[in-house]
């Protein structure tokens, strides 16, 4: 009989979009009761898309369908006094609460740790902020993609040679809060066992700027050890090839980093004679003349088919990876053999094919108990289970609080 | 003296290179007692390369392995000897992690797979963290950190405009995997708290990378659309860029999100006149004259520096920020005030700066307690104080060159 690993926590969240989601959500599928906490006119992620045939619908995003597997949904109104009076309510259950609530609108939503561990001395509470809750621009605004500049990634991407010109690039979607996500997620469920030894809850102050810049790997290194910097204008490679090159049929990341790799790719290149020159000779020399190198390897590359050069390629050993579309990875027998998608119904938005998890846990597997929640799906069922009477429900929802 | 959420838990750290060694650091960072145990024989890339503490090569001196290492021990250990993998299963059998990267298999052949570790410590929490997965057709297929970045799908969906697919600036695939894996033995770790039962954890470093991206998967399984490569820009939001600010390479972030911001912004520019501009007077509108919205907003970053326009804009309420380069990254006045950087004297290359952690904990607060270690810095105390050895074991160990 599978477990659950996080039966028996209840976890609050709040805010919008995906940081606190994304946390909340990992801790959802690992068998938290998660009581997702939105305004009543819903979380922002509910009006992005995708959504089927492009038409916006708040129940049918696919963001948000994503991000709330698991969940149970209730609307309230936290800038609202019983709003708050029923957020206390709630509070006294929960054993975690997150939220990406920014620091300046953190008092008006009753976010204030102090009031809240008074009411329950257990609770833990994890507040995700752009920049954290201290320092001189700890109220400055931010989106994902001011975090991601806020944090050095996004100067250490894109242009190339002769393409000075060109902005430093994002990498696709919302990737300040995802792992702003799910390192909170790691943080807090440390904080739930250090609550065995003593009962205690505590505040978490997160910041996401300061867990970008932890994963800048050399970009946070170089000033510090060769009073450099990282550019993204990647003709500077040390090691080649290690780049996106195009097949006849899409494109493939073309990667030798050990020199017997190379000489097993010469050879399912079928030996060609240039492989000769002294000036491919090492892969420092491939770096240093890549110019020369690609012009030979180009036309070659152009020839072949993405899928079959890449199984010759890992037959041999050879660390190549294809630049997989959305299709490749939903048709790929080897992710359907692991089982990392399933098809997940939802009463409005209908049978889609999602993500589960990143991996498999022998006791404790990815399961799923509900779909995302509807807006105010479990209101009653929350709400009632908090000893509040239908009337008093009906009086919150008539004067717009859930 | 209070301590960190982790006290008291101990991790066999078996990893090497960099997806492991994050996922491990995270532990570390919360107050793990993380045992790294090298080998000479298998010396962790990271050890290896530049750059080096003053351009001087030496394996305490790589600012890789000292960033991604900081607060862990080192034992030093022939695993190619019968002594040194008996020293590893003690390490084990006194440990309630063990976390692992190499490709799949590696821990089997050496006779430390999870069913012989288990049969040690019936309750271990074990981890292995790689590229494809321990199961499925690829398994055994070779992997880096770099190439996940476009296995996973991220690099077909990263990119300019109308231009070809992009990696992402650093090895993503790496942290990314490191951090899941974390979370993921936080999961059993609480489970375990709670049943006393261990288990095994099979990470794919694909899969985790592929988590990041539900807006594209979605999309395709929704509708099968490939979303189109857009640069900076997002379907939505305008302005949503990066713009050349004064100086050499030097660029700023701005994102509008709402109307208010959008006068807001306008103003901060002053030109007060555009929010009533119908070109510019709705996100929707925005969108559609993006090209002519993004020349204007340039034509007023590129006169001034990148930290200028942040000050303006922000006292206005809009988000931007520098895209900060590394230089930048180490001196933050944000980061500085918040004391996250790490400055430990370490002995061979003094006092270097290093990225801490990125939270604060009220009541069992995180700290990095040590600067990354030298090679077999702990040999002592973890055989003598883990392990419980003796002297004369530990010099017969030494002589038989089973700690290198």
């Amino acid at each position: 009989m599978p477990g659950l690993a996080l039966e028996g926590f209840t976890i609050l969240e709040c805010g919008e979009m995906v940081g606190a989601s994304y946390a909340a959500k990992l801790m959802a599928d690992m068998g938290a009761e998660v009581i997702k906490i939105e305004p009543p006119g819903g979380d922002a992620a509910r009006h992005r898309g995708p959504f089927p045939g492009g038409t916006p619908h708040p129940e049918k995003s696919g963001l948000y369908l994503y991000l709330n597997t698991n969940k149970r949904g209730v609307t309230l109104d936290l800038t609202a006094p019983h709003g708050q009076a029923v957020f206390h309510r709630l509070v006294g259950k929960a054993d975690l609460l997150i939220h990406n609530v920014h620091p300046t609108r953190m008092a008006a939503h009753g976010l204030d740790y102090a009031r809240l561990a008074g009411l329950n001395a257990g609770l833990v509470m994890t507040s995700i902020t752009p920049f954290g809750l201290s320092g001189p621009r700890a109220d400055y605004a931010a989106y994902d993609l001011t975090s991601w500049n806020a944090g050095g990634l996004c100067y250490l991407n894109g242009g190339g040679p002769g393409s000075e010109d060109l902005p430093p690039l994002r990498v696709f979607g919302q990737q300040s809060g995802f792992q702003a996500g799910v390192h909170a997620a790691t943080a807090s469920l440390a904080a739930l066992f250090a609550r065995f030894q003593d009962g205690h809850g505590q505040h978490i102050d997160f910041s996401v700027q300061e867990c970008l810049m932890g994963i800048s790997e050399f970009a946070g290194i170089m000033p510090t050890y060769a009073d450099q910097i990282v550019v993204r204008f990647t003709g500077n490679k040390a090691i080649r090839p290690l780049d996106i090159m195009e097949c006849k049929d899409g494109w493939i990341y073309v990667a030798c980093v050990e020199e017997h790799q190379w000489q097993r790719f010469v050879d399912l290149m079928g030996n060609p004679d240039w492989a000769d020159e002294e000036l491919f000779k090492t892969r420092l020399d491939r770096a240093g003349n890549w110019d020369a190198l690609q012009l030979f390897l180009e036309p070659w590359i152009r020839e072949q088919s993405v899928d079959e050069l890449y199984h010759q390629a890992q037959a041999r050993r050879i660390p190549f990876a294809p630049v997989s579309t959305m299709g490749d990875l939903l048709h790929s027998e080897h992710l359907k053999v692991r089982g990392f998608f399933a098809e997940i119904a939802h009463p409005q938005a209908g049978v889609h094919t999602y993500p589960t998890a990143p991996h498999t846990m022998s006791e404790t597997p990815w399961t799923l108990r509900r779909p995302a929640p509807c807006l105010g799906q479990h209101n009653t069922e929350v709400y009632t289970g908090l000893g509040m009477t239908e009337d008093e429900l009906g009086r919150l929802q008539q004067a717009g609080i859930i | 003296m209070r301590k960190p959420p982790l006290d008291g838990v101990r991790v066999a750290d078996f990893c090497w290179a960099w997806a492991g060694p994050y996922g491990a650091l995270q532990l570390a960072h919360l107050g793990a007692e993380v045992i790294r145990i090298e080998s000479r024989a298998r010396l962790c890339p990271t050890r290896q390369i530049p750059p080096w503490a003053d351009n001087e090569p030496g394996m305490n001196r790589c600012g890789y392995f000292n960033q991604y290492n900081q607060g862990k021990r080192s034992l030093s250990l022939d695993l190619k000897q019968p002594e040194g993998i008996a020293l590893a299963k003690r390490l084990v059998a006194t440990s309630d992690i063990v976390i692992e990267n190499f490709a799949g298999g590696v821990m089997e052949k050496m006779g430390l797979g999870y069913a012989v570790l288990r049969a040690i410590k019936p309750a271990v929490i074990m981890a292995s963290l790689s590229g494809y997965g321990q199961t499925g057709p690829e398994k055994g297929y070779v992997s880096y950190g770099p190439p996940q970045v476009a296995l996973s799908g991220m690099s077909a969906l990263t990119g300019y405009r109308g231009d070809g697919p992009r990696q992402a600036g650093f090895s993503y695939g790496d942290p990314n995997g490191g951090v899941h894996g974390a979370y993921a033995i936080m999961c059993a770790l609480l489970y375990r708290q709670k049943t006393g039962r261990g288990q095994y954890i099979d990470l794919s470093q694909r899969e985790a990378c592929a988590m990041l991206l539900p807006e594209a998967i979605m999309d395709y399984t929704m509708n099968g659309h490939q979303p189109p490569r857009m640069g900076n820009r997002d379907p939505y939001m305008a302005p949503h860029g990066v713009f050349r600010s004064q100086g050499d390479d030097a660029w700023v972030s701005i994102v509008v999100g709402t109307e208010d911001e959008w006068r807001q912004c306008c103003t901060a520019i002053g030109q007060p006149g555009l929010a009533d501009d119908p070109r510019f007077a709705t996100a929707a509108a925005r969108k559609d004259n993006e090209d002519a919205l993004e020349q204007m907003l340039t034509a007023w970053t590129q006169e001034r520096t990148a930290h200028e326009a942040t000050g303006t804009l922000q006292a206005a309420g809009v988000a931007a920020y520098p895209a900060l380069n590394g230089r930048e990254m180490l001196a933050d006045p944000q980061v500085e005030a918040r004391g996250t950087y790490v400055e430990h004297p370490h002995p061979e290359i003094g006092v270097r700066r290093h990225l801490g952690i990125p939270w604060k904990m009220s009541h069992t607060p995180c700290e990095v307690w040590r600067h990354a270690p030298t090679f077999g810095q702990d040999n002592d105390y973890v055989l003598t104080e883990v392990l419980g050895l003796g002297q004369a074991e530990l010099a017969g160990l030494r002589e038989k060159g089973v700690l290198r």
